[in-house]
């Protein structure tokens, strides 16, 4: 391939770190932000740099205003739908993957995960708010649990099919054929070569549980079974808003899955895109 | 009996042997599959068909027929956030293709280094990955009058500074300047990926021909992202559909209803309003309306479905 001239490529850095700028810049003011003063938030014009970096607003958000049990909550909704999900998904992928399922079936499992994929939650939450209610677990963890296993339960199949589909079946059927027991094989060597599998679907799935908002903001009312985003969202929206606390909940609500996401990098395009872009 | 005639039974048997196994394989299949599958198909499927019966039925619980639909459709705030949703559409969507694209091809032809495109990969999955609530916390810290920093930044901090949430045109500007600046690199992402699947002889062979960038793109490189970009717009319509919690951090869905898209709309019908009947019936629609697009759209969808 020819090399571009270098006014092209000047031209191109030129353009690259404005756009990189307009991306970053923001997330830049977010964290100073979080880092200021109730001091300096009441300076004629706010500082771009924070006066005198202190970490209280973090304290305060987590501990003063009892965000850390948020935190907690939904760490333990996060944690518990997708083990769920992926073992649903796994029950699902097996047979479609491992085993001569017909063309049709494989399809229409699939294609049925993917079209939930393309209702907006919105639609499903008035009758999920009903159900939730009838059943008793208006503002309670299980229900949160319920919701976000099914509604990520489509994520988790398509991402775990993908990965199956790399595994052959003759390793398998090399240990059927000396006279394993399906269970056998299915225990001692498919779910050791899926265990990057199961991590990578993890990770996406429990970092899309973490970002969920509307089913936790709908589903739950009192600090008991909220979770974090709900509560972070109660401090952008209350009357008097308190900057430097606001800004601490966004860099906590942001922390947890980019650090996820720097960790299953190779993944995540792949689980936003149902497999289609495939890592590189 | 000779040899010759034991054969063919032989085969015979091993082939039934082997008929016999697939068969049992086939129903272990189904063994495995319909407790699970039907389970979870039933469970997700209980929401669409209580939404039914909300939609037709009263609070009290008496049946009322098309009553909520008619309402539902008689709502002209309901015409107002379809256009307000197209209009943040028409804004956002072609703004995050166009510089998706652009960058995408930038980053193609001109960077060669391996390790600058990783660092650019990485860089560009971190809006993505931003919770849309702090996303919109994010942005708040950007538009805020007086404490935002685009204001400071532009140096308008005076009692005359634009108002980017609560003026009618850029609430609607802001809003979807969000959703671009969180989904371009979405788009890029899926389309450099894509810009990577042409091959080098193809673009080569061209460039010996004395082709340019644009007929470069356009007759090797285009034929190849089409399904992409297909999908980018199908993941995208969908998405918008969705739109909600950075509105609901940013504007509320104001000034006055200008930017109360669809989402927001329906939640304030059945939660505001306490109209759950007629947010049934919204709900209903929706999923009639995506079920149908997606039944039209999804055999065109590169995923491999088999």
């Amino acid at each position: 391939m020819r090399r571009s001239r270098p006014a092209v490529r000047i031209a191109t850095a030129a353009i690259l770190v404005g756009v990189g700028f307009i991306f970053i810049f923001p997330l830049y003011y977010l964290i100073a932000t979080s880092l200021k003063t109730k001091a300096d938030l009441f300076a004629a014009v706010p500082s771009i740099v924070p006066v005198d970096p202190t970490i209280q607003p973090y304290v305060s958000v987590l501990f003063e205003r009892g965000f850390g049990g948020l935190l907690f909550n939904s760490i333990v909704t996060g944690l518990s739908a997708t083990a769920l999900a992926i073992a649903l998904a796994f029950a699902i992928c097996y047979p479609i993957t491992r085993l001569p399922a017909s063309p049709r079936l494989r399809g229409f499992v699939l294609n049925w995960a993917l079209s939930l994929r393309f209702l907006p939650p919105v639609a499903v939450v008035i009758p999920y708010f009903a159900i939730v209610r009838t059943i008793g677990l208006y503002d309670q963890l299980p229900a949160l649990v319920l919701v976000y296993t099914i509604f990520n339960l489509p994520l988790a199949i398509w991402m775990l099919r993908g990965f199956l589909d790399e595994i052959p079946l003759e390793i398998e059927e090399a240990a059927l054929v000396d006279g394993a027991s399906r269970w056998y094989a299915f225990r001692m060597i498919l779910l050791p070569l899926s265990r990057t599998a199961i991590l990578a679907v993890a990770i996406i799935v429990f970092a899309f549980d973490w970002a969920e908002f509307l089913f936790a903001f709908i589903l739950t009312a009192t600090p008991k079974a909220m979770t974090f985003p709900v509560g972070v969202q109660g401090l952008v929206t209350q009357f008097e808003i308190i900057w430097n606390d606001m800004a601490a909940g966004g860099v906590i609500a942001i922390m947890i899955p980019l650090a996820l996401m720097l960790i299953a990098r190779r993944h995540v395009m792949t689980g936003l895109t149902f497999g289609v872009i495939r890592e590189k | 009996m000779s040899a010759a005639s034991a054969q063919p039974v032989a085969i015979a048997a091993r082939i039934r042997t082997s008929w016999t196994a697939r068969s049992r394989q086939e129903r272990l299949v189904y063994r495995l599959l319909v407790p699970v599958f039907g389970t979870v198909f039933v469970i997700a499927m209980i929401p669409f068909v209580l939404a039914v019966i909300q939609a037709v039925t009263s609070d009290a619980g008496t049946f009322v027929g098309g009553d909520n639909f008619a309402k539902a459709l008689r709502n002209p705030l309901l015409y107002e956030s379809i256009k307000q949703t197209a209009i943040y559409a028409a804004i956002a969507l072609p703004t995050e293709i166009l510089v998706g694209l652009g960058i995408a091809l930038l980053v193609h032809r001109v960077i060669r280094s391996n390790a600058l495109r990783a660092a650019i990969y990485v860089a560009a999955m971190i809006p993505i990955v931003i919770p849309q609530i702090a996303v919109g916390v994010v942005f708040r810290l950007v538009y805020a009058p007086d404490y935002g920093i685009l204001n400071v930044l532009l140096g308008q901090t005076g009692p005359n500074q634009p108002l980017w949430l609560s003026n009618p045109v850029l609430a609607m500007v802001a809003t979807a300047s969000v959703d671009i600046w969180q989904w371009t690199p979405f788009v890029y992402l899926i389309l450099f990926a894509g810009l990577q699947t042409v091959p080098h002889e193809s673009v080569e062979a061209a460039q010996v021909d004395g082709a340019g960038g644009w007929t470069q793109f356009r007759h090797i490189e285009l034929p190849y992202l089409r399904p992409l970009l297909l999908l980018v717009v199908f993941f995208r319509i969908a998405d918008v559909l969705r739109v909600f919690d950075h509105v609901y951090v940013l504007t509320g869905g104001g000034p006055g209803t200008t930017t109360q898209f669809f989402s927001l709309y329906l939640y304030r019908i059945g939660f505001k309003f306490s109209d759950l009947g007629q947010a049934a019936a919204l709900a209903v629609i929706v999923m009639v309306t995506m079920s149908l697009f997606y039944t039209l759209i999804s055999r065109f969808l590169p995923t491999e479905q088999r």
